[in-house]
């Protein structure tokens, strides 16, 4: 078991925000390895917990599953370095393209090549919406939800913040009285 | 002035994030693209997939979006606003875990929530694809694009750098 210093859980969490690209699954073995297997200083159970948690609250789950493990290791403070460790590298990266691309603008080749990225992130965002919809739309109620959201902002142009509001409220009075 | 306001919106957006990075796509297009113009829907197009080739969250799209409207004081402001939301919640359902997992009424909002985003986010991916797709070659990647993604264990990160080199040597 090495040190539970904030420096090294700084590194631990630099390392997995650096090496993770998209999928959430592959970072959560890099997770799993990493802290409980190498290094023990989470269970296996306060892990699952942890990822159980991230899934639950707001925001992206893998960043809260972090969050929620540098709590246990060092409260408030280990909370805050685990989230600037995941943050670190992909913020650095997102400001250097975010420069290049603001100088290269009108530069003709970067113009092809979003033309190009472009179009993939409308394949990816339809592969998200297939992927939640499998996991998410199990019955009438669940689709008439999905439906009504969808055409509250395609049609409607309804403000989606106050939407997914709304829906939460809906969910409470269709859902709440069963569940007790 | 912009600043606080591009602050307040993600700090808002962010505690709406309900089932992943993805959920805060609806919110942030209406706010930053439709109702304030401080990005263009390509623009828009053009962050998710920083977002997307950069390693961590993709949430670090934010730091994109910050640094066009604001400059580095920009980008910075976004990665705070973006992340304190997570860090305040999480902090305060992990001491109250057993509670917050049995709440009927996060639970049951919740369940509201989750098919609702779907609902959304097809609505948006419908008005970045009549922005993004606009000749049959770019149909054609986004239907590729799709299927990989959704078909297979590739990371989508590949995809969308090999959909830039198409680009670059056939758009």
């Amino acid at each position: 078991m090495t040190n539970i210093s904030l420096k090294n859980i700084f590194l631990v969490f630099l390392k997995i925000g650096s090496f993770s690209f998209g999928g959430v699954y592959s970072m959560l073995t890099f997770f799993e390895r990493e802290l409980v297997e190498k290094r023990k200083w989470i269970t296996n159970e306060e892990f699952i917990e942890s990822v159980a948690l991230g899934q639950m609250t707001p925001g992206p789950p893998i960043v809260n599953t972090g969050i929620c493990i540098g709590y246990k290791l060092k409260k408030i403070k280990g909370a805050l370095i685990t989230t600037v460790g995941q943050a670190f590298t992909g913020t650095v990266l997102a400001i250097l393209l975010a420069i290049f691309y603001t100088k290269s603008k009108d530069n003709p080749l970067l113009g092809s090549i979003m033309k190009g990225v472009g179009a993939a992130v409308v394949g990816l965002l339809l592969s998200i919406i297939y992927k939640m919809a499998g996991k998410t739309i199990k019955d009438y109620k669940t689709a008439l939800f999905a439906l009504s959201a969808f055409f509250a902002l395609a049609l409607f142009k309804l403000n989606p913040i106050g939407l997914i509001l709304a829906a939460g409220i809906l969910g409470l009075i269709v859902y709440g009285r069963r569940a007790r | 002035m912009i600043l606080l306001k591009f602050c307040w919106i993600l700090i808002i957006v962010n505690a709406l994030t309900i089932g992943g990075g993805f959920v805060m796509l609806p919110m942030l297009q209406r706010e930053f693209v439709e109702k304030y113009h401080w990005l263009t829907n390509q623009e828009f197009v053009d962050a998710i997939a920083m977002g997307q080739i950069t390693p961590g969250p993709l949430t670090v799209m934010n730091a994109f979006i910050g640094y066009k409207i604001y400059g580095l004081t920009g980008a910075i402001v976004a990665m705070i606003s973006t992340y304190l939301p997570c860090i305040i919640i999480v902090t305060i359902v992990a001491k109250y875990y057993y509670d917050y997992k049995e709440s009927v009424i996060v639970n049951s909002s919740f369940r509201g929530i989750k098919p609702a985003v779907i609902g959304l986010l097809a609505a948006v991916a419908i008005s970045l694809g009549k922005t993004s797709l606009v000749d049959p070659k770019t149909f054609g990647i986004a239907i590729i694009s799709f299927a990989v993604i959704a078909f297979t264990k590739i990371d989508p990160t590949f995809i969308i750098i090999g959909a830039g080199i198409i680009g670059a040597l056939f758009l």
